[in-house]
């Protein structure tokens, strides 16, 4: 019997394809956001409120990803932005080759920045690079504040938390302090945003934070 | 659940090497995965047991996980220490400016074939 050494990250594949991805988006001066959460956080609103204004200013094209349906992607449609919907039949992530093939019906090219809406899970994302540029986690208020040491892989990887729903706060139990110091001790660098989509709050600051991440990659 | 492709791609790595090797099949697989890399350690091996009949030379392998607990560094005072449970703040100065040195791994380390 013999042991054959490999070493090998089991997930080469994928970060193969996303670091060709990343190469290609690089080339074309296009800013790639992968937005993640729970289901319910709020990522399609934050998308529906924003997306309208920033399209007068910028380029915009959104993929969505969703196990089943449409209904977010008619939801950004109405924005005016080109959207892609990606339904991935079950499976609870997306993947570097389902971006890369949904970007041969997205003139992706000509794009100053694409959204990526990843499916609504706090696990299985956090293992799949899609050659984005930042990660964005979404947490809500109705969530626990703890949700951070619970899904640690996620708020590990995320450049940008959005804390989503404030405007709940006074209901229930969140504590927007607690849930930054746990993000925090995952990852230090982590910035953090607060939003309502309801009352607006927060969304000019997020729409500025876009602006910049879209102006870095010029 | 996506502990499943993650099986799969186990499956393709370990079917690719073992014929590079002129292997006959392959008797265990040796894998590392850190607690932070979102793998679910008994849903992976139980992925991997049902599909991996689908390869022939995967048939009679067995899957043996080298689980790694996270480590970490901090980044001004230098010290290395576990992190305890997802939590990294320093012991020796209580600082939170840290970075992984270990515990995100999801390699496949080495087979053994005959």
């Amino acid at each position: 019997m013999d042991s054959i050494k490999l070493e090998r990250r089991i997930l080469s594949r994928n970060d193969v394809l996303a670091g060709d991805l990343r190469d290609r988006f690089r080339a074309r001066g296009v800013a790639v956001l992968n937005m993640v959460s729970s289901p319910g956080s709020g990522k399609t609103s934050l998308l529906e409120r924003t997306l309208g204004g920033l399209s007068e200013e910028m380029r915009i094209g959104v993929i969505e990803g969703d196990i089943q349906t449409e209904n977010d992607a008619r939801r950004i449609a109405r924005t005016g932005v080109p959207v892609r919907q990606i339904q991935t039949g079950g499976a609870c992530h997306l993947e570097a080759a389902m971006i890369a093939e949904a970007l041969k019906s997205l003139q992706w090219e000509d794009l100053d920045l694409l959204v990526i809406e990843n499916v609504g899970n706090l696990v299985c994302p956090s293992a799949f690079d899609l050659g984005e540029g930042a990660r964005v986690v979404l947490i809500s208020t109705t969530e626990g504040d703890d949700k951070p040491l619970k899904y640690p892989a996620m708020f590990h990887s995320a450049h940008l938390m959005v804390v989503n729903k404030i405007d709940l706060l006074p209901y229930t139990d969140f504590s927007v302090d607690t849930a930054v110091e746990n993000a925090r001790s995952l990852n230090p660098d982590v910035k953090v945003l607060r939003t309502s989509c309801r009352t607006g709050e927060g969304l000019e600051v997020w729409n500025d934070w876009v602006r910049s991440f879209v102006k870095s990659r010029d | 659940m996506h502990e499943l492709s993650i099986a799969m791609e186990i499956l393709e790595i370990v079917e690719r090497e073992a014929r590079n090797h002129g292997a006959g099949g392959v008797r265990s697989i040796l894998l590392k995965v850190g607690d932070l890399s979102g793998v679910e350690i008994s849903s992976l091996t139980y992925c991997f047991e049902a599909i991996r009949g689908e390869k022939e030379v995967t048939r009679d392998a067995d899957l043996i996980v080298d689980r790694v607990a996270v480590r970490v560094r901090c980044r001004p005072c230098g010290e290395s220490f576990p992190g305890h449970g997802p939590l990294v703040r320093c012991p020796a100065c209580g600082g939170l400016d840290t970075e992984l040195l270990e515990g995100d791994e999801l390699n496949v380390v080495e087979i053994e074939v005959e």
